[in-house]
């Protein structure tokens, strides 16, 4: 497995322990928000690592993180954060509506390939991970290089 | 139970009120993150600048309010959240419990899903917070 699907599957794990932290039932509820605090922290601070390690692979011209259409993390070369939440968010929303009507399940990837450039996005926890490179880039293959 | 253990129980809640405010102060571009009765008194606060905190406290629960009575003359019931965006940042406010509000101010480099996701996800975790503390 390369530093990009490991990064990626550490980074659901961590989701997922945030998601059991929330429904633990709360009998102490001083510790129970410590607990979440901390999963949560730990989370964010992966997605963070991710969309920073992907920006420095070759040939990757943008990595941002989104909560529903807001920017919640973005590697220094990203540009126009807003607008392109804005897309994601759409694109999210037509995708959902489809994948019902196909019966396909939850979302897991989107790709919007331009005749110039092409978007990823990836379905992360309660995130959209998007990565933005030019269109004759081989995103799998670049996302396996070292970094 | 006794007065000893109920004291401790509000201490420690407190405590963890405290440790919210300086997660939420924690995130980039977050300069202030207050706790704001409903008469507007900040009863929680944590900042890193000097502001004036009796002023905050009045200005949030009026335009919370207002943002809620204007909600509620479209057919919006219940509002969750009240964004002002201002030129040098913004100020997210958000209702706790019994007319508590928890109020952020950022700087315009806060990254706004950011800081909307840790409100949205520390909200519930304050609601049972403040709900056990008015109780005891």
């Amino acid at each position: 497995m390369h530093w990009f699907e490991s990064q990626l599957l550490a980074l659901n794990k961590l989701a997922d322990k945030y998601v059991v932290s929330q429904k633990k039932p709360a009998a102490n509820i001083v510790k129970s928000s410590a607990d979440m605090r901390e999963s949560r922290g730990q989370f964010i601070e992966a997605v963070q690592a991710l969309v920073d390690n992907v920006s420095k692979v070759k040939g990757i011209a943008a990595c941002t993180a989104y909560h529903d259409g807001l920017i919640l993390a973005h590697s220094k070369q990203a540009l126009n954060i807003d607008a392109f939440g804005a897309a994601v968010q759409e694109s999210l929303h037509a995708a959902q509506q489809s994948a019902e009507m196909l019966n396909l399940g939850d979302i897991e990837q989107i790709v919007i390939v331009g005749t110039t450039n092409k978007v990823a996005m990836l379905s992360v926890g309660p995130l959209m991970l998007c990565i933005a490179c030019p269109k004759h880039i081989n995103l799998a293959s670049a996302l396996r290089q070292d970094i | 139970m006794s007065n000893i253990h109920l004291l401790n129980t509000r201490k420690s809640q407190s405590s963890e009120i405290d440790s919210i405010l300086r997660n939420l102060m924690s995130i980039q571009g977050v300069s202030a993150a207050a706790i704001i009765d409903n008469d507007g008194f900040v009863t929680h606060i944590h900042r890193d600048s000097e502001v004036n905190t009796d002023a905050i406290g009045a200005s949030v629960q009026v335009v919370f309010g207002a943002a809620a009575r204007s909600a509620a003359h479209v057919g919006h019931h219940g509002t969750n959240m009240v964004i002002c965006e201002n030129t040098e940042g913004y100020i997210l406010s958000t209702p706790i419990d019994a007319g508590f509000i928890l109020a952020l101010v950022t700087q315009r480099d806060a990254l706004l899903g950011r800081v909307r996701f840790e409100l949205k996800e520390t909200i519930p975790v304050l609601k049972k917070l403040f709900s056990s503390y008015l109780a005891n």
